[in-house]
């Protein structure tokens, strides 16, 4: 059955070209289109895990919906010393977070100021490399302040200017401070520079009065893709019904749910042009075995059984399709490989979209084998459901007729 | 003559049905699916130009000079309400407003966060921008120090109706100044900043907590589309910021273009595919009655009826699949228009981006007018290469070749 495929699809040209164009360029489409759509969101993911969110983040429940100093975890230090013996974890760091006003000679703004452990947060995030002017934080940086570049902006300040600080503490109480602006970063994302600045946590502790708590626990794993069963090997050494270990895919819900809501619209678009040319292959495919009704119809008469005929029309198909592929695969693959290394860059995009935390102008692709197979997959379905009509109308003459068939 | 060729014409269409049938359904299907997905995609922009306009910028906003670079009240405009009552006069001007803005500190007993203060008229956004529509619990007033505050920061916050909360800034003489407030209302105006920043009070309350001249503003919002309007206010007022809506909204112009491209790279592709199963069906209609066309081009029948009924074979499938398609896609877009595509279950991501969970697709009858240009062009093209090998054909040769 092969090879008599292998003959019709060398005779009927004009049937085999078009499906193998088609095909080629519904591969080709399907493959760099879902690489570019996984590779625009992954990175967006990335940059922001990178920035400052955590793989895993352990908070006392209730922190998170309903906040409050009562919510803080009290003994961060117990914690730690659990998480320093599993063996997925790479590094952490208990973080204390508090809101608060922040002003200059002149002007004032609202800001996130987070105590962080300087040394540790380097291993934690890109904060220390996101560094534009004066230094990043130490253990001994006292009252230094490393700021955003945005509201350094909005608040008029240079390296070494002071900044009041006026705010509530961990107990409910007061706290106001001087501090020195001793550092500046810029992350790229719009919001994180023009609202956030950090305080080394030894210092912060003594102002806030929060030694050995925290707002959360910061934690980065060895290998992201693990974080599951690192997350599940934490909640059972906390064994704390008080406290929650949640990874970046619930911490980041709402990014990871608009990237998905993303997709429904790239694959609405997609339909469209998959529809279209599975339509076109299935009316080649049509006109093809339409035309060959009395071939067929003799192959009945001298005992070739309905099943053998599908066989015939699925390897036709398959055997197009497969040359169509061995094209179109090495040269997608390639184009994502290429621009998964060396992204595209749209110059401005990430201002245009500030407010949607794009961070960077770079669109990289996804170079991932196996969405390749699984897209390749589809379009091998998609061209053997185009025979089931043509199959069908086949059938629907008796061997005797279709043999006479003109 | 004529009669007879479109008779001809309409018979051979259905010679092979089938083959016929399912050039038309590819035709209607891939029409519709073309329809509805521009229908909904242009509607997901026009809901939210619409609602950016009803809800912030209007068709042209004006603004101190440096106000939205410093975003500062030391920047508002002097004597606003002088400058609104001129405006109100001019041809073209349906509505205008007057706004404060201050950014700050909201805070509930356990939570903070950024905010942004909007000091407005309830009366006259509601004739400016219909501003109750944007409610989404509650109800929408500013009696005894009441406030309504955008989605996203309500539930940053987990604030309710009710909830009590304190907004600090600094105000007009640098000093740190504190107001209590209460919710009334959560709105959703699906604009990300307002949703995610913005929280409302009356503006005369807010230029006494801010110690802000009644008369001054930080914005003059306008509602009347008209570019003449726009060139006016720009040279009446060269010492202010005069923006129109698009100026002020750099993103969606580009993504309105970024539409428009997406639309005609769609429709171009389609179109080829489209055009690709028109001809096939045309190519193999012609070659099997390539004998038929010997006999009477042989008989004397001049070669521009064949061609003029071979077009009309095309153009009556190219008709059917148009009709079809027309028909499938407006019960599309209605449906799109009227139920919207319901996305609840990524209502966060959606309100995130400053959609709606339900999104509303619009209609248009350009969609149809260019449609039907598109495809009857792709059914007459399709059959430019078969008429070329009739052309050729030599009648005798024909009639005596074997079938």
């Amino acid at each position: 059955m092969f090879s008599f495929a292998l003959k019709n699809i060398l005779f009927y040209k004009g049937r085999s070209i078009t499906t193998f164009i088609l095909t080629f360029v519904s591969a080709m489409l399907f493959v760099v289109f879902v690489s570019w759509q996984d590779g625009s969101h992954n990175s967006m993911l990335e940059n922001s895990l990178k920035i400052y969110t955590g793989a895993i983040e352990i908070y006392h429940k209730e922190y998170r919906d309903v906040g409050g100093n009562e919510y803080l975890i009290r003994d961060a230090k117990t914690i730690t010393d659990k998480l320093s013996r599993i063996s997925g974890v790479e590094a952490f760091s208990p973080r204390y977070e508090t809101y608060g006003l922040l002003s200059s000679k002149d002007y004032s703004s609202a800001s996130m100021i987070a105590g962080i452990e300087p040394n540790k947060e380097k291993l934690l995030s890109s904060i220390a490399l996101s560094l534009r002017d004066g230094k990043f934080l130490d253990e001994n940086s006292g009252n230094c302040l490393y700021m955003g570049d945005k509201l350094v902006k909005k608040l008029r300040l240079s390296i070494d200017d002071e900044v009041s600080f006026v705010g509530g503490a961990s107990d409910d109480s007061f706290a106001a401070d001087i501090f020195k602006l001793c550092g500046i970063f810029k992350t790229g994302s719009f919001e994180f520079d023009s609202t956030v600045s950090f305080v080394n946590r030894s210092y912060f502790d003594e102002l806030m009065y929060a030694a050995n708590k925290a707002s959360y626990i910061t934690v980065k794993v060895k290998d992201l893709d693990d974080v599951d069963r690192v997350n599940s090997e934490i909640t059972k050494a906390l064994n704390d019904e008080n406290l929650e270990s949640l990874t970046w895919k619930s911490l980041m819900k709402t990014m990871v749910e608009a990237m998905e809501v993303d997709n429904v619209f790239g694959y609405i678009s997609l339909s469209l042009f998959l529809v279209v040319i599975f339509f076109v292959i299935m009316i080649y495919g049509f006109i093809n075995v339409s035309s060959r009704i009395k071939e067929f119809g003799v192959l009945r008469c001298i005992g070739l059984s309905r099943q053998k005929i599908f066989s015939l029309l699925f390897y036709e198909i398959f055997i197009l399709s497969s040359a169509a592929f061995i094209i179109a695969v090495p040269l997608a693959s390639y184009i994502c490989y290429y621009y998964s290394i060396n992204p595209i860059v749209i110059d401005g995009i990430a201002e245009m979209y500030k407010d949607y935390g794009i961070v960077s102008d770079e669109i990289p692709f996804d170079f991932n084998m196996w969405t390749i197979s699984w897209n390749i997959g589809v379009i091998y379905l998609l061209n053997s459901l185009s025979i089931l009509y043509p199959y069908v109308y086949i059938n629907s003459f008796e061997p005797i007729e279709a043999s006479r068939h003109v | 003559m004529y009669k007879l060729i479109l008779k001809m014409a309409w018979k051979n269409t259905f010679t092979r049905p089938a083959r016929t049938l399912l050039v038309i359904i590819m035709i209607a299907v891939s029409m519709s699916m073309m329809l509805a997905i521009q229908g909904l995609y242009d509607g997901m922009v026009k809901s939210m130009i619409e609602k950016n306009k009803r809800s912030a910028s209007g068709d042209i906003s004006i603004y101190a000079k440096d106000y939205r670079l410093e975003k500062d009240i030391k920047y508002s405009i002097k004597d606003a309400a002088k400058i609104k009552e001129d405006i109100q006069k001019l041809d073209g001007v349906k509505a205008v407003v007057l706004r404060v803005m201050a950014d700050g500190l909201l805070s509930t007993a356990r939570k903070s966060s950024f905010a942004s203060i909007h000091g407005i008229d309830l009366k006259e956004e509601e004739r400016f921008g219909s501003f109750s529509e944007f409610l989404k619990e509650g109800k929408i007033s500013f009696k005894k120090r009441g406030s309504v505050i955008g989605i996203e920061l309500a539930k940053t916050l987990k604030v309710r109706i009710g909830s009590k909360l304190i907004f600090s800034t600094q105000d007009s003489s640098g000093e740190i100044n504190s107001i209590a407030l209460k919710v009334r209302g959560i709105i959703q105006t699906t604009n990300i900043v307002l949703d995610s920043n913005a929280i409302f009070m009356d503006i005369t309350s807010l230029h006494k907590f801010l110690g802000t001249p009644p008369r001054d503003a930080t914005q003059i919002a306008i509602m009347g589309e008209n570019q003449k309007l726009l060139h006016i206010l720009k040279s009446n007022y060269q010492n202010l910021d005069v923006k129109s809506f698009l100026e002020l909204q750099p993103m969606i112009k580009q993504m309105q273009e970024m539409m428009v491209i997406f639309n005609s790279i769609t429709f171009l592709i389609v179109m080829s595919v489209v055009f690709i199963g028109i001809f096939g069906v045309v190519y193999v209609s012609i070659l099997d009655r390539i004998r038929e066309f010997g006999i009477v081009l042989g008989i004397g029948m001049q070669y521009k009826y064949i061609r003029a009924q071979i077009f009309l074979e095309s153009v009556i499938v190219g008709v059917f699949g148009y009709v079809g398609g027309a028909l499938l896609g407006l019960i599309l877009l209605i449906y799109l228009r009227d139920y919207g595509l319901d996305l609840s279950s990524f209502s966060d991501a959606l309100e995130m981006w400053g959609y709606e969970a339900v999104i509303k697709g619009t209609i248009k009858v350009s969609y149809f007018t260019t449609t039907f240009g598109a495809i009857i062009s792709a059914s007459v093209l399709s059959v430019l290469i078969p008429i070329r090998k009739i052309k050729k054909l030599n009648p005798i040769e024909v009639i005596r070749a074997e079938k």
